[in-house]
Protein backbone atom coordinates (compact mmCIF):
# COMPACT_ATOMS: atom_id res chain seq x y z
CA UNK A 1 0.00 0.00 0.00
CA UNK A 2 1.32 3.33 -0.90
CA UNK A 3 2.01 5.84 2.44
CA UNK A 4 0.08 8.50 2.31
CA UNK A 5 2.08 11.65 0.95
CA UNK A 6 1.52 14.80 1.45
CA UNK A 7 1.39 18.47 -0.19
CA UNK A 8 3.60 21.79 1.08
CA UNK A 9 1.82 24.64 0.46
CA UNK A 10 3.39 28.05 0.49
CA UNK A 11 0.81 31.08 1.15
CA UNK A 12 1.20 34.50 1.42
CA UNK A 13 -1.04 36.25 4.12
CA UNK A 14 -2.63 39.66 3.34
CA UNK A 15 -4.09 40.94 6.82
CA UNK A 16 -3.03 44.18 7.91
CA UNK A 17 -2.97 42.87 11.27
CA UNK A 18 0.05 40.86 12.28
CA UNK A 19 -0.67 37.65 13.19
CA UNK A 20 0.92 34.92 15.86
CA UNK A 21 1.58 31.28 14.68
CA UNK A 22 -1.82 30.34 16.78
CA UNK A 23 -3.85 32.56 15.41
CA UNK A 24 -3.13 31.69 11.63
CA UNK A 25 -3.32 27.96 12.82
CA UNK A 26 -7.14 29.03 14.31
CA UNK A 27 -8.14 30.55 10.99
CA UNK A 28 -6.96 27.67 8.78
CA UNK A 29 -8.85 25.16 10.73
CA UNK A 30 -11.96 27.07 11.13
CA UNK A 31 -12.39 27.46 7.59
CA UNK A 32 -11.89 24.24 6.44
CA UNK A 33 -14.15 23.36 9.24
CA UNK A 34 -16.78 25.58 8.46
CA UNK A 35 -16.89 24.28 4.93
CA UNK A 36 -16.06 20.65 4.63
CA UNK A 37 -17.09 19.86 8.07
CA UNK A 38 -15.15 17.98 10.97
CA UNK A 39 -14.17 14.66 8.63
CA UNK A 40 -13.28 16.78 5.65
CA UNK A 41 -10.78 18.45 8.54
CA UNK A 42 -9.68 15.25 9.49
CA UNK A 43 -8.78 14.27 6.12
CA UNK A 44 -7.12 17.24 4.83
CA UNK A 45 -5.22 17.12 8.34
CA UNK A 46 -3.38 20.41 7.87
CA UNK A 47 -0.12 21.81 9.70
CA UNK A 48 2.31 24.39 9.73
CA UNK A 49 5.43 23.88 8.89
CA UNK A 50 6.85 27.64 9.12
CA UNK A 51 4.74 30.67 9.14
CA UNK A 52 6.87 33.95 9.15
CA UNK A 53 5.21 36.63 10.43
CA UNK A 54 7.67 39.22 8.81
CA UNK A 55 7.32 38.32 5.03
CA UNK A 56 3.66 37.38 5.52
CA UNK A 57 4.72 34.22 4.24
CA UNK A 58 3.69 30.60 5.39
CA UNK A 59 4.43 27.20 4.22
CA UNK A 60 1.85 24.85 5.23
CA UNK A 61 1.05 21.28 4.54
CA UNK A 62 -2.21 18.62 4.45
CA UNK A 63 -2.66 15.57 2.69
CA UNK A 64 -1.97 14.88 -0.73
CA UNK A 65 -6.11 13.39 -1.60
CA UNK A 66 -7.06 16.69 -0.19
CA UNK A 67 -4.87 19.69 -1.51
CA UNK A 68 -7.80 21.09 -3.88
CA UNK A 69 -10.23 20.87 -0.64
CA UNK A 70 -7.61 23.01 1.54
CA UNK A 71 -6.71 25.33 -1.54
CA UNK A 72 -10.80 26.16 -1.42
CA UNK A 73 -10.80 26.07 2.46
CA UNK A 74 -8.14 29.05 1.88
CA UNK A 75 -9.96 30.49 -0.79
CA UNK A 76 -13.06 31.24 1.15
CA UNK A 77 -10.97 32.68 4.53
CA UNK A 78 -12.16 36.53 4.49
CA UNK A 79 -11.45 37.68 7.91
CA UNK A 80 -10.24 36.66 10.90
CA UNK A 81 -11.67 38.17 14.21
CA UNK A 82 -13.28 40.79 12.45
CA UNK A 83 -9.85 41.70 10.28
CA UNK A 84 -10.16 41.36 6.64
CA UNK A 85 -7.65 38.37 5.57
CA UNK A 86 -7.02 36.88 2.53
CA UNK A 87 -4.67 34.09 2.00
CA UNK A 88 -2.91 33.44 -1.46
CA UNK A 89 -1.23 30.00 -2.52
CA UNK A 90 1.80 31.09 -4.23
CA UNK A 91 3.05 27.30 -4.96
CA UNK A 92 2.23 23.85 -4.31
CA UNK A 93 5.42 21.32 -3.93
CA UNK A 94 6.00 17.36 -2.56
CA UNK A 95 8.89 18.24 -0.92
CA UNK A 96 9.15 21.39 1.96
CA UNK A 97 12.71 22.42 0.72
CA UNK A 98 10.79 22.59 -3.28
CA UNK A 99 8.35 25.06 -1.49
CA UNK A 100 11.12 26.87 0.62
CA UNK A 101 12.89 27.65 -2.67
CA UNK A 102 9.99 29.40 -3.41
CA UNK A 103 10.18 31.79 -0.84
CA UNK A 104 13.56 32.91 -1.74
CA UNK B 1 5.86 35.29 -16.33
CA UNK B 2 3.07 32.99 -15.84
CA UNK B 3 0.17 31.95 -18.08
CA UNK B 4 -2.55 32.37 -16.07
CA UNK B 5 -5.50 34.76 -16.56
CA UNK B 6 -8.11 36.32 -14.65
CA UNK B 7 -11.02 37.57 -17.04
CA UNK B 8 -12.83 39.62 -14.17
CA UNK B 9 -10.80 42.28 -12.10
CA UNK B 10 -13.24 44.94 -11.15
CA UNK B 11 -10.87 47.64 -9.83
CA UNK B 12 -11.95 50.96 -8.15
CA UNK B 13 -10.24 53.78 -11.16
CA UNK B 14 -10.46 56.39 -8.49
CA UNK B 15 -9.21 54.63 -5.51
CA UNK B 16 -5.23 54.54 -7.07
CA UNK B 17 -3.73 52.87 -3.72
CA UNK B 18 -5.97 50.30 -3.61
CA UNK B 19 -5.25 49.49 -7.60
CA UNK B 20 -1.86 49.47 -6.95
CA UNK B 21 -2.42 46.60 -4.08
CA UNK B 22 -4.35 44.49 -6.08
CA UNK B 23 -2.13 45.22 -9.26
CA UNK B 24 0.81 43.74 -6.23
CA UNK B 25 -0.78 40.84 -5.45
CA UNK B 26 -2.20 40.00 -8.67
CA UNK B 27 1.65 39.87 -9.96
CA UNK B 28 2.47 38.18 -7.07
CA UNK B 29 0.03 35.14 -7.49
CA UNK B 30 1.66 34.99 -11.25
CA UNK B 31 -1.14 35.99 -13.29
CA UNK B 32 0.15 37.28 -16.60
CA UNK B 33 -3.34 39.10 -17.82
CA UNK B 34 -6.19 40.59 -16.14
CA UNK B 35 -9.29 41.52 -17.83
CA UNK B 36 -9.98 45.02 -16.82
CA UNK B 37 -13.81 45.61 -16.32
CA UNK B 38 -14.56 49.46 -16.46
CA UNK B 39 -17.67 51.37 -17.06
CA UNK B 40 -18.42 52.19 -20.28
CA UNK B 41 -18.63 55.50 -19.75
CA UNK B 42 -15.11 55.78 -18.16
CA UNK B 43 -12.34 58.63 -19.58
CA UNK B 44 -9.69 56.82 -21.66
CA UNK B 45 -7.03 58.99 -19.54
CA UNK B 46 -8.63 57.32 -16.27
CA UNK B 47 -8.32 53.68 -18.02
CA UNK B 48 -4.76 54.39 -18.95
CA UNK B 49 -3.54 55.36 -15.89
CA UNK B 50 -5.14 52.06 -14.13
CA UNK B 51 -4.27 49.77 -17.06
CA UNK B 52 -0.44 51.89 -16.37
CA UNK B 53 -0.36 50.43 -12.66
CA UNK B 54 -0.94 47.31 -13.76
CA UNK B 55 1.58 47.39 -16.41
CA UNK B 56 4.27 48.73 -14.25
CA UNK B 57 3.27 45.61 -12.07
CA UNK B 58 4.29 42.76 -14.64
CA UNK B 59 0.48 42.72 -15.55
CA UNK B 60 -1.20 42.87 -18.99
CA UNK B 61 -4.52 44.07 -19.21
CA UNK B 62 -7.53 43.62 -21.60
CA UNK B 63 -10.23 46.27 -21.25
CA UNK B 64 -13.95 44.12 -20.41
CA UNK B 65 -17.32 45.44 -20.65
CA UNK B 66 -19.94 43.64 -18.81
CA UNK B 67 -23.28 44.57 -19.70
CA UNK B 68 -26.03 44.53 -17.80
CA UNK B 69 -29.25 45.01 -20.15
CA UNK B 70 -32.79 44.15 -19.07
CA UNK B 71 -34.33 43.46 -22.10
CA UNK B 72 -33.24 41.90 -25.67
CA UNK B 73 -33.56 45.35 -27.46
CA UNK B 74 -31.31 47.01 -24.67
CA UNK B 75 -28.53 44.14 -25.31
CA UNK B 76 -28.90 44.55 -29.01
CA UNK B 77 -28.08 48.46 -29.02
CA UNK B 78 -25.17 48.02 -26.60
CA UNK B 79 -23.45 45.28 -28.77
CA UNK B 80 -24.29 47.79 -32.01
CA UNK B 81 -22.02 50.37 -30.00
CA UNK B 82 -19.22 49.12 -27.67
CA UNK B 83 -18.56 46.09 -29.35
CA UNK B 84 -15.56 47.42 -31.42
CA UNK B 85 -14.14 48.94 -28.40
CA UNK B 86 -13.77 46.55 -25.67
CA UNK B 87 -11.50 43.43 -26.24
CA UNK B 88 -13.84 40.94 -24.05
CA UNK B 89 -17.32 41.81 -23.72
CA UNK B 90 -19.38 40.13 -21.18
CA UNK B 91 -23.07 40.01 -20.58
CA UNK B 92 -24.51 39.47 -16.41
CA UNK B 93 -28.02 37.34 -17.29
CA UNK B 94 -30.86 39.40 -15.53
CA UNK B 95 -33.80 37.29 -17.63
CA UNK B 96 -34.57 35.17 -20.02
CA UNK B 97 -34.93 36.79 -22.54
CA UNK B 98 -31.79 38.55 -22.26
CA UNK B 99 -30.17 35.05 -21.28
CA UNK B 100 -31.14 33.69 -24.59
CA UNK B 101 -30.19 36.20 -26.97
CA UNK B 102 -26.97 36.50 -25.23
CA UNK B 103 -26.19 33.12 -25.52
CA UNK B 104 -26.78 32.94 -28.97
CA UNK B 105 -24.98 35.79 -30.22
CA UNK B 106 -21.44 35.53 -31.54
CA UNK B 107 -20.96 38.95 -30.60
CA UNK B 108 -20.84 37.93 -26.44
CA UNK B 109 -17.45 36.30 -25.56
CA UNK B 110 -18.38 35.58 -21.79
CA UNK B 111 -21.96 35.19 -20.01
CA UNK B 112 -22.74 34.75 -16.80
CA UNK B 113 -25.25 34.67 -14.30
CA UNK B 114 -26.11 36.30 -10.90
CA UNK B 115 -26.31 33.59 -8.15
CA UNK B 116 -28.73 35.59 -6.26
CA UNK B 117 -30.84 35.50 -8.89
CA UNK B 118 -33.18 32.33 -7.63
CA UNK B 119 -35.61 32.93 -10.98
CA UNK B 120 -32.79 32.46 -13.45
CA UNK B 121 -30.03 29.67 -13.57
CA UNK B 122 -27.54 28.22 -16.51
CA UNK B 123 -29.98 25.75 -17.55
CA UNK B 124 -29.40 22.84 -20.70
CA UNK B 125 -31.61 25.06 -22.97
CA UNK B 126 -28.82 27.96 -22.69
CA UNK B 127 -25.99 25.52 -22.80
CA UNK B 128 -27.34 24.26 -26.04
CA UNK B 129 -27.63 27.91 -27.62
CA UNK B 130 -24.45 29.06 -26.10
CA UNK B 131 -21.46 30.25 -28.83
CA UNK B 132 -19.20 32.15 -26.18
CA UNK B 133 -18.04 30.86 -22.87
CA UNK B 134 -19.79 30.84 -19.06
CA UNK B 135 -18.11 32.41 -16.40
CA UNK B 136 -18.12 31.61 -12.78
CA UNK B 137 -16.91 34.18 -10.88
CA UNK B 138 -16.12 32.17 -7.97
CA UNK B 139 -14.62 33.90 -5.25
CA UNK B 140 -17.40 36.79 -5.45
CA UNK B 141 -19.83 34.64 -5.81
CA UNK B 142 -19.13 32.56 -3.02
CA UNK B 143 -18.07 34.43 -0.71
CA UNK B 144 -20.42 37.16 -0.49
CA UNK B 145 -23.45 34.44 0.00
CA UNK B 146 -21.25 31.49 1.27
CA UNK B 147 -24.12 29.79 2.12
CA UNK B 148 -24.75 25.79 0.74
CA UNK B 149 -27.56 26.54 -1.35
CA UNK B 150 -25.41 28.92 -3.57
CA UNK B 151 -22.65 25.98 -3.38
CA UNK B 152 -25.03 23.98 -4.48
CA UNK B 153 -26.29 26.36 -7.29
CA UNK B 154 -22.93 26.32 -8.55
CA UNK B 155 -22.23 23.26 -8.24
CA UNK B 156 -25.49 22.92 -10.62
CA UNK B 157 -24.48 25.10 -13.33
CA UNK B 158 -20.88 23.39 -13.75
CA UNK B 159 -22.63 20.13 -14.42
CA UNK B 160 -24.85 21.56 -16.85
CA UNK B 161 -21.81 22.78 -18.15
CA UNK B 162 -19.68 19.92 -18.23
CA UNK B 163 -22.59 18.04 -19.84
CA UNK B 164 -22.72 20.01 -22.88
CA UNK B 165 -18.79 20.52 -23.06
CA UNK B 166 -19.28 24.40 -23.21
CA UNK B 167 -16.17 26.60 -22.68
CA UNK B 168 -16.42 27.48 -19.03
CA UNK B 169 -14.25 30.40 -17.18
CA UNK B 170 -12.99 30.48 -14.11
CA UNK B 171 -12.63 34.21 -12.80
CA UNK B 172 -12.26 35.43 -9.26
CA UNK B 173 -14.77 38.84 -10.22
CA UNK B 174 -12.69 40.50 -7.46
CA UNK B 175 -13.48 44.37 -6.50
CA UNK B 176 -10.46 44.88 -3.92
CA UNK B 177 -7.37 43.35 -2.95
CA UNK B 178 -9.10 41.27 -0.61
CA UNK B 179 -10.90 39.23 -3.42
CA UNK B 180 -8.05 38.67 -4.97
CA UNK B 181 -6.73 34.76 -5.12
CA UNK B 182 -4.50 32.91 -6.96
CA UNK B 183 -5.41 30.26 -9.95
CA UNK B 184 -3.90 27.05 -7.91
CA UNK B 185 -6.96 28.56 -5.56
CA UNK B 186 -9.28 28.83 -8.75
CA UNK B 187 -9.10 26.05 -9.91
CA UNK B 188 -9.22 24.45 -7.09
CA UNK B 189 -12.75 25.72 -6.07
CA UNK B 190 -14.04 24.60 -9.35
CA UNK B 191 -12.51 20.81 -8.69
CA UNK B 192 -14.67 21.23 -5.59
CA UNK B 193 -17.31 21.95 -6.89
CA UNK B 194 -17.03 19.11 -9.98
CA UNK B 195 -14.98 20.29 -12.61
CA UNK B 196 -12.05 17.78 -13.37
CA UNK B 197 -7.96 18.88 -12.48
CA UNK B 198 -7.67 20.00 -16.85
CA UNK B 199 -11.02 21.37 -17.35
CA UNK B 200 -10.48 23.79 -14.17
CA UNK B 201 -7.20 24.71 -15.24
CA UNK B 202 -7.90 25.00 -18.91
CA UNK B 203 -10.30 27.60 -17.22
CA UNK B 204 -7.82 29.85 -16.12
CA UNK B 205 -5.21 29.72 -18.66
CA UNK B 206 -6.46 28.63 -22.23
CA UNK B 207 -9.89 28.98 -22.68
CA UNK B 208 -9.85 32.67 -21.34
CA UNK B 209 -6.19 33.32 -23.32
CA UNK B 210 -8.10 31.85 -26.48
CA UNK B 211 -10.97 34.48 -26.40
CA UNK B 212 -8.39 37.23 -25.72
CA UNK B 213 -6.84 36.13 -29.10
CA UNK B 214 -9.43 35.76 -31.02
CA UNK B 215 -11.15 39.44 -30.32
CA UNK B 216 -7.69 40.60 -30.66
CA UNK B 217 -7.50 39.54 -33.88
CA UNK B 218 -10.68 40.91 -34.95
CA UNK B 219 -9.83 44.29 -33.42
CA UNK B 220 -6.71 44.35 -35.51
CA UNK B 221 -7.01 47.39 -38.70
CA UNK B 222 -6.48 44.44 -41.69
CA UNK B 223 -9.09 42.10 -40.29
CA UNK B 224 -12.46 42.37 -42.51
CA UNK B 225 -14.75 39.43 -41.35
CA UNK B 226 -14.26 36.17 -40.53
CA UNK B 227 -11.35 34.47 -43.33
CA UNK B 228 -10.87 38.06 -44.54
CA UNK B 229 -8.16 40.13 -44.25
CA UNK B 230 -6.14 42.71 -45.56
CA UNK B 231 -2.63 41.14 -46.51
CA UNK B 232 -0.22 44.30 -47.21
CA UNK B 233 2.40 43.51 -50.23
CA UNK B 234 5.73 42.81 -49.21
CA UNK B 235 8.11 45.68 -50.39
CA UNK B 236 10.71 42.48 -51.93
Amino acid sequence: MRPMTRRYLLVKVVCDRKLTNEQFHEALNNSARRYFGELGLSRIDPRIINFDAESSTAIVSCERTATSEFESAMALITSYAETPMSLLVLHVSGTVKGAARRKK
Amino acid sequence: MGKYLDLHVIPRPEDTESCERMADLLSTARYATVGLTVATGLLNERIRSMRRIFEEHDVNTVLRADFKPGSRTELLRLLRRFRNLYDVVAVRCLNQQVATVSCRDRRVDVVFFDVGNRNLRFSHTFARLLRGAVEFNLVSDLMNQGDGWVFSRTRKAITVAREHHVNVILSSGARNYEMVRSPFQISALAMTLGLTQEESIRGVSSTPLSIVTENRKKRAPEYVEEGVKIVVPSRR
